[in-house]
């Protein structure tokens, strides 16, 4: 008795699923023909026509959409794995400043973490953009042959980087880099206070004992909350077009103006980023399982 | 001499207690006084002298109000103003039982006090959503969007624990598939897709297509959040409540469900607090929030070159928001949590 009634409710819950997305499928169905845009994929070898300001893979507006989504995906990857790199080596040292014994630093780590934290991630992308880098009125020599910083963006050895590029580096990172503080202080935390006695007592300097006692035990703890804070990096970066940085949303969204193909563009838009997410998991993966091997 | 020692030994003392061990430390807290002290200075001077704050100054009404008719912006300022003394009385006053019981039934009754006195309807005239903006647009699609996604949540995480495989897998796919989409995908979705989902004829406004999309991501979120709270809830309870002869939706309403959801009220803080930070990407979509005001006030040619103004008190009007909330979920969470204690005594 008790099983047909939950199996009457499942296949029930079932039913009413499947009648929705009937429904919403024809919806669809009915729309596109009314609109005249159909549903196919052939629009993606025309030519794209419009041109990418910035891209790794070579590019010209002659190429076709398909080729253009990818640059987009690219530019993305990019911009992903430069904002994880410097957000991990922000993060680490804030959290790390955060468990300071000087309060001045403990104080500046925990302004940094408030500040950032309760202010909208847009807002900082923009402040960086128009403030950081187009306001720039004198060009700034940090090292004077090396590194040059105006409103045509940062000159590294005659590298140049836009300035939508960097404004959009340094704001994930500064933005990623103030959660994974709190993540690499919460992991400290969880290291018992006699460890910390133990080294101390020992006469181990403290940079060595951070590094060779204390944060292989705090890695369990913050390796998982990384991974996540990685993927939220990834879903982040999608706000590039704000700063007007070509990445894959910025880039399906001219394409969808372009040729009106909204769904198509749609469904696009979230392989390229399910590939992206899997890259990260995979490779977090990677580093949890060999780390994780090391200590046992 | 011997005084003077005495005084040093005093200082180390003292300085040790800062955190100053030797000169190293001390050489390092120098410097990061002076900069502190020239960054702070730098600032202040700029805020007290240099900076221009008209472009703030003289549209104040537009940052809270958005292009609401001007002959009728006591109705978001009224209701803005509600909020305001609601969150000081409930954060400031020490209250009894019954005072506080009022309070609550009040935060309630600020969501539909909002969309009466923001839409208009019996007795004040009816505005449409296009005007809505600025400050008040942010709070109410924040607020809406919490409450919708708040039962979907629970129910959500509710259908993930469940031993009903279907639902489970469904629910699962659903919530994985939701955490691993950007928000603005889905906003994108909201604005130019939904209107292909529906039936011809049939027109969503856009506020209310972008409360749909918030509430359908962030549902994902908050179940999460709340399948932790359910993990938290120790086994034995659920085998003394069915001991007790309690059916299965008696089990969760009365035993589980009260004690997870006090127990995720912090990370369900931290989706408050990121929800209404997120409202801010519908600038890019077209709405004229708190951001996208802003957006439009720096375009026009009288304001040009004032960003850096107008980001610091947007940033500033974020913080305090966000503060506020932060605060009062504290203050809930001591007040339920008191309930609350899994340690058995006689």
């Amino acid at each position: 008795m008790r099983f047909t009634k939950s199996y009457i409710i499942q296949y029930l819950f079932l039913l009413i699923i499947i009648l929705f997305l009937i429904l919403i499928i024809n919806n669809v169905h009915f729309n596109l023909i009314r609109t005249g845009l159909g549903f196919d994929f052939a629009w993606l070898f025309r030519p794209a026509s419009f041109s990418l300001a910035e891209h790794i893979l070579p590019y010209s507006p002659s190429n076709s959409f398909a080729w253009a989504l990818l640059v987009g995906w690219t530019n993305s990857l990019r911009v992903i794995f430069v904002a994880l790199i410097f957000s991990t080596i922000i993060g680490i040292s804030a959290g790390i400043l955060g468990k300071s014994h000087n309060y001045i630093l403990k104080f500046i780590s925990r302004l940094y973490i408030l500040i950032i934290r309760q202010t909208p991630l847009l807002l900082q992308l923009l402040f960086w953009y128009f403030v950081g880098f187009l306001s720039i009125r004198n060009p700034v020599n940090i090292i004077v042959p090396i590194i040059n910083i105006s409103n045509q963006g940062i000159n590294i050895f005659g590298y140049i980087l836009t300035p939508e590029f960097s404004s959009l580096i340094i704001g994930l990172s500064v933005f990623t880099g103030a959660y994974i503080a709190e993540i690499v202080r919460g992991g400290l935390n969880s290291v018992p206070k006699g460890q910390w006695e133990a080294y101390k007592s020992l006469g181990i300097s403290d940079s060595i004992g951070l590094k060779d006692i204390i944060i292989p035990q705090a890695l369990p703890a913050i390796l998982p909350g990384l991974t996540s804070q990685y993927l939220n990096l990834a879903k982040n970066s999608t706000l590039a077009i704000a700063v007007g940085y070509a990445d894959i949303y910025a880039v399906s969204d001219t394409v969808i103006n372009q040729t009106g193909k909204s769904i198509e563009g749609f469904i696009l838009l979230l392989i390229g980023f399910l590939f992206i997410n899997l890259i990260i998991s995979n490779i977090m993966e990677f580093f949890n399982r060999n780390i994780l091997k090391n200590k046992a | 001499m011997k005084i003077i020692t005495k005084d040093i030994k005093f200082l180390l003392f003292k300085a040790r207690k800062i955190g100053i061990n030797n000169k190293t430390d001390l050489f390092i807290t120098f410097i990061l006084l002076v900069g502190v002290f020239a960054t702070l200075t730098n600032f202040l001077n700029w805020i007290f002298f240099h900076a221009n704050w008209e472009v703030v100054s003289r549209n104040l009404n537009l940052y809270i109000i958005g292009t609401y008719p001007k002959a009728l912006s006591w109705r978001p300022f009224l209701w803005i103003s509600i909020i305001i003394l609601l969150s000081f009385t409930t954060l400031l006053k020490k209250l009894n039982y019954i005072k506080k019981r009022f309070i609550y039934i009040c935060w309630l009754l600020i969501i539909p006090l909002g969309i009466y006195l923001l839409a208009g309807g019996i007795n004040i005239i009816p505005i449409s959503t296009n005007f809505w903006g600025g400050l008040s647009l942010t709070l109410i699609l924040t607020f809406i969007s919490i409450i919708i996604a708040l039962p979907i949540g629970i129910l959500l995480a509710l259908g993930r624990q469940s031993n009903l495989l279907i639902i489970k897998k469904i629910t699962s796919l659903y919530i994985d598939c939701m955490r691993s989409v950007p928000l603005i995908a889905i906003l994108f979705f909201g604005q130019l897709l939904t209107p292909l989902l529906l039936p011809v004829g049939m027109e969503i406004n856009r506020v209310i297509r972008a409360i749909f999309s918030f509430s359908i991501f962030v549902s994902a979120y908050i179940s999460e959040d709340i399948r932790g709270g359910l993990q938290s809830v120790p086994q034995n309870q659920i085998e003394a409540a069915k001991v007790l002869g309690l059916n299965k939706y008696q089990i969760n309403k009365f035993i589980v469900l009260p004690q997870a959801l006090i127990i995720a009220i912090p990370a369900l803080t931290n989706q408050a607090i990121g929800l209404l930070q997120n409202t801010s990407l519908m600038a890019i979509l077209g709405l004229v929030e708190l951001l996208g005001i802003s957006r439009s006030i720096l375009a026009n040619p009288q304001f040009i070159g004032s960003h850096l103004e107008v980001y610091v008190w947007l940033a500033l009007i974020y913080w305090l928001v966000c503060t506020i909330i932060a605060l009062l979920a504290k203050k809930i969470e001591r007040h339920f949590s008191k309930s609350l204690n899994f340690q058995g005594d006689l």
